[in-house]
């Protein structure tokens, strides 16, 4: 049995759109920094990659959840940051309960011991 | 911002969202390599792998803008491109459905507009919900009847043989005086029939209504300029007034605010103008539009009906001519005026009945009178139905059309549908795509529906009117019916554009993409397919032949019609009327006026004889009364008409016994009659009729005429075109033997056309007296068509239909077998490498038209022979069932299939078996 674990894992489909929104409750953030926040929050674990990223943003954004703009980045250049809208609030809070009571589910089946050793 | 807004802003700036998403990607890129150089990459590599760890720009790119172009607005532009693509791309077949399916929508919405105008709408006053008609229905036997005499009409239905709305003076005044519980208002009319108007010293023949003077208040119309006539015009000794239509005031006055005080001659009586009823008012009858409007009791002054100049037409009991309407208080149903009036009417009229008459006496009958009186819809309501069934099928086949073309389409394109699947495009999104194609096909359609209905009305009105002047009906395009003609054709667009493309959809998209070639199915699908196509086409052959039927036996009836035997020459002759009475002639001058004029007529160069009857021979009723041989009991009236002395001549009737009128027949000499042969055969089954006396009955205070028969003419047609020839006497205009001279008509036989002498007519008339109008002129052909309108419309339309209906049918079926011809044509290839000759295959692609043909048949047989006694109240001289009729519809629609199937099978016999075969 293989002990050691995955360097990385495969998104699931559908959290992406979480984990986004998620970034973005800490302040405006362009595309780049979200991905870099999202692999280096998960230490390295989830790679996201940039053939789905943009896509998902700009769907975010076609729903309304997030808004973007134009403005300068750290360094000083032209760069488009997305920032969370109220909506955007609130499908947060929808997806994250959503997604807790997934993986509350998901713990329960497959690893029902680990209640035990709690 | 909302998502849609901000959808409807990515649509309009796409261009600058482009290259947003460049300069996006572009800032992702740089910053990824400054990271990688951070990390101690050389620019350049780090570059290189940052362009790596992105991948694919332009897949990004693609699938980046695939969340926003996820937009409707832009999907449907998109679609609706494609649509038209394929719409194309199929030219011939695409023309064609949507050409059937527009004049079908097109034919449906025109023909359902007429049937709008003039059944269903409403007279242009006030609550016309509350207006009833009153009628008396009567089912008498033998001639013993309460109403003994008459001017009107009279009609029959299922329960009654004898329908009027015409009453005697007395019952109105019951009626009025007896019904405050019901109605709030009862008034009645009678139409002036043409009158001589005189305004501004200029003559013109033209028709009002006397009223009563609850007339205007019980319809609640309000003037348009002056006042409306009032209870208290309407009584003997009031001074004549007139309240004139608002067209006839604009066109005599220039304009209705300036006509009111001002005065018209009617007959030669001085009435003055007090108003101008508002624009759009025709009165109660749709079918007749009023030119002015006068109190019922200006007939005492006007002289407007025979023998009815004295006040005793007020009083007479059993002398029915007055219409009657009413309006029904709040709250009161038809079935209560009924009760109320129904026994107060019954008692009226026994009193008036003696014991025989009392045997079948008159019932009053209360209708709704929402939509006016119904002349109209009773001339033209059945040959309506007739017309709106046919067009309907039309309709129905057109739809089969457009099915059978989404059903081909969709079977063809079931392997691009299944790349398109397997490229990742959404179900929805494919199924989207093919509703909108059905959707463009019906709309466009649908489009060209409005422009053939807005040209078939037209076109229906000038048949329908067939050149009379006061043609009253104007119907307008009728949106309700067109929508719903639309919506049914979009429906059959959805239903088989859909069906299949669901189907289609749903399959497993590798074997259709290991199809060999486009439009090649499994065996299932294709059975599925190739039936519900054939039952289509099948059904519309059924169709097809229903309407040939239909439309056959139109064209005979037309045709017996036209040949029918008139007795009298219908070719070159001029018919023109004119009424010297009405325009101030007298006895005995007015009969010296009128043969003058004949004699005048006579001499025009190119006339071949000129001869007047106070009637016209066809295109009116006839006049009649009792004709008995002298010492006779009275049996039935004998119709009778006053003629000038060359009349037979010029009629080209020829006189088989006896003489013709000529110079001896004189006022004062010995008063003459020649009769008819069906009169002989009536009166004097055994002896010689020539010197006979016969005896004229007489309205008193005129006394009966004893008269001798000096001729006997051959039979000729006087008022109806069908049936048996009627018994007629003829009487000598100048011998005053039945009733004054007024009216008369004139027939003047030309050599070429007679309309050439209308000029010279007119000229002569202005000369004799610039009073007297010339009225009514027209060609004795013209005249006899006139009373074949509906036959004719019937004829000419339905052939038209039947026409249609083939093309659309052979459109069908040409499609059906090409696509069937295609879809075997590997099989044909082998076939004939197997060394089957052309020959075969011509038979065996013809085979599957014969069985196809054979079915539509064996349905529409049955059904043509079932139906047929529907229209037999049409058809006239051919019975419903002829079989003449039912096989020559026959020959013609397996002749026309036959062609429609011939092309794809001699299509199918030049396939070249080596590329056939090696196309599999």
């Amino acid at each position: 049995m293989r002990s050691e674990p995955p360097s990385h894992v495969e998104l699931l489909r559908g959290t992406l759109d979480l984990l986004i929104l998620r970034t973005l409750l800490a302040g405006p953030s362009h595309g780049h920094a979200i991905a870099k926040h999202i692999q280096r929050t998960s230490e390295d674990l989830l790679q996201v990659e940039t053939g789905s990223l943009y896509p998902a943003l700009h769907r975010l954004e076609a729903r309304g959840w997030i808004a973007a703009s134009w403005e300068l980045s750290v360094k000083g250049k032209r760069a488009k940051f997305y920032r969370l809208t109220r909506q955007g609030r609130k499908q947060l809070v929808a997806e994250q309960s959503k997604w807790e009571t997934f993986s509350r589910a998901m713990r329960l089946i497959v690893n029902p011991a680990g209640q035990e050793g709690q | 911002m909302s998502p849609y807004l901000q959808k409807l802003r990515s649509l309009l700036h796409r261009r600058r969202k482009e290259e947003d998403l460049r300069d996006e990607l572009q800032f992702h890129l740089e910053e990824e390599a400054e990271e990688r150089q951070a990390e101690g990459l050389p620019s350049e590599e780090a570059r290189r792998a940052a362009r790596r760890d992105i991948g694919n720009i332009a897949l990004v790119q693609e699938e980046t803008r695939a969340a926003w172009t996820w937009n409707y607005l832009e999907q449907l532009a998109q679609d609706c491109r494609y649509g038209f693509r394929t719409i194309a791309a199929n030219k011939t077949f695409s023309m064609l459905a949507i050409l059937s399916l527009a004049l079908g929508i097109g034919a449906n919405t025109a023909i359902y507009s007429f049937m709008d105008s003039l059944l269903l709408l409403s007279l242009p006053v006030s609550n016309p919900e509350s207006l009833v008609v009153l009628n008396w229905g009567a089912n008498p036997t033998g001639r013993d009847f309460v109403m003994r005499a008459m001017s009107g009409s009279t009609w029959s239905d299922d329960r009654f043989k004898e329908i009027a709305g015409i009453f005697p003076f007395p019952a109105f005044e019951l009626i009025r005086t007896n019904s405050r519980g019901v109605f709030s208002s009862v008034f009645a009319y009678y139409p002036t029939r043409k009158v001589n108007v005189m305004v501004k010293a200029q003559a013109e023949q033209t028709s009002g209504e006397f009223v009563s003077g609850d007339y205007f208040r019980g319809l609640e119309v309000s003037p348009a300029a002056g006042r409306l006539i009032i209870p208290d015009d309407d009584r003997v000794g009031a001074p004549p007034i007139a309240v004139l239509s608002f067209a006839f005031s604009q066109r005599r006055f220039g304009h209705a605010a300036s006509t009111p005080g001002q005065s018209i001659l009617i007959n030669n009586v001085s009435f003055t103008v007090a108003g101008v009823a508002p624009p759009g008012f025709f009165g109660v009858d749709p079918a007749a539009a009023p030119d002015f409007y006068i109190p019922l009791h200006t007939n005492l002054v006007l002289n407007v009906r025979r023998g009815a100049t004295d006040p005793k037409v007020y009083l007479e009991q059993n002398y029915y001519w007055l219409e009657m309407m009413a309006r029904l208080r709040p709250g009161v149903s038809l079935k209560q005026a009924q009760a109320a009036l129904g026994p107060l009417f019954h008692q009226w009229v026994a009193s008036t009945a003696n014991d025989r008459e009392r045997a079948t006496l008159p019932e009053l009958l209360i209708r709704d009178g929402a939509t006016g009186l119904n002349t109209l819809r009773r001339q033209y309501s059945k040959p309506l139905y007739v017309l709106l069934s046919m067009v309907g099928l039309i309709l129905a086949i057109a739809c089969a059309n457009i099915a059978n073309l989404l059903l081909a389409r969709a079977a063809a394109r079931r392997r691009e549908m299944a790349v398109r699947l397997s490229m990742g495009a959404g179900r929805f999104r494919v199924i989207r795509q093919l509703l909108t194609e059905s959707v463009l096909l019906a709309s466009i359609g649908g489009a060209l529906g409005v422009a053939f209905a807005i040209w078939g009305i037209r076109f229906l009105t000038f048949l329908m009117a067939n050149g009379r002047e006061d043609f009253t009906l104007h119907p307008n395009l009728n949106w309700h019916v067109l929508g719903a003609a639309v919506a049914l054709s979009l429906l059959t667009g959805l239903l088989f554009g859909l069906a299949p493309s669901l189907q289609s959809t749903r399959v497993d998209v590798i074997p259709a993409l290991k199809e060999a070639r486009a439009g090649q199915l499994g065996l299932r699908h294709s059975f599925w397919r190739t039936s519900l196509s054939q039952l289509l086409v099948v059904t519309q052959i059924g169709i097809s032949l229903l309407m040939l039927v239909a439309a056959g036996l139109f064209v005979r009836t037309l045709s017996n019609l036209q040949s029918i035997q008139l007795g009298f020459n219908r070719e070159n002759v001029l018919l023109f009327r004119m009424n010297a009475r009405q325009a101030g002639h007298r006895d005995p001058e007015i009969i010296t006026f009128y043969s003058d004029l004949q004699k005048r007529f006579s001499a025009i160069p190119g006339v071949r004889g000129a001869s007047a009857s106070h009637s016209p021979l066809l295109g009116e009723g006839t006049w009649s009364g009792y004709v008995v041989p002298v010492g006779q009991q009275r049996k039935l009236p004998t119709h009778i008409l006053m003629t000038t002395l060359d009349f037979f001549k010029t009629m080209q009737i020829p006189v088989v016994l006896g003489r013709a009128f000529d110079d001896r027949d004189q006022p004062g000499s010995q008063a003459v009659a020649v009769v008819s042969e069906a009169y002989v055969k009536r009166n004097f089954p055994d002896r010689n009729p020539l010197g006979q006396h016969i005896v004229i009955s007489r309205r008193p205070p005129m006394e009966n005429r004893d008269v001798a028969i000096v001729g006997v003419a051959k039979d000729a047609r006087y008022g109806a075109l069908k049936g048996e020839f009627r018994d007629v006497a003829y009487l000598p205009f100048n011998q005053g033997s039945y009733s004054p001279v007024e009216e008369m008509t004139f027939a003047l036989r030309t050599s070429g056309d007679p309309l050439r002498y209308v000029n010279t007519v007119r000229a002569i008339v202005s000369q004799s007296d610039a009073r007297v109008p010339v009225t009514d002129v027209k060609t004795q052909a013209a005249q006899i068509d006139q009373m074949m309108n509906q036959e004719i419309i019937l004829a000419r339309l339905c052939t038209a239909f039947a026409i249609l209906a083939l093309l659309i049918t052979c459109v069908g079926l040409y499609g059906t077998m090409s696509y069937t011809v295609a879809r075997r044509t590997g099989e044909i290839g082998i076939r004939m490498a197997l060394g089957a000759p052309r020959g075969a295959v011509v038979w065996m692609v013809l085979r599957q038209v014969f069985i196809l043909a054979a079915l539509g048949l064996a349905i529409g047989v049955p059904t043509a022979l079932g139906i047929s006694r529907f229209v037999e109240s049409f058809i006239f001289g051919v019975k419903p069932n002829s079989p003449a009729a039912l096989i020559l519809a026959v020959a013609i629609l397996l002749g026309a299939v036959l062609l429609a199937g011939y092309v794809p099978a001699r299509k199918a016999s030049r396939i070249d078996p080596m590329t056939a075969v090696r196309h599999e």
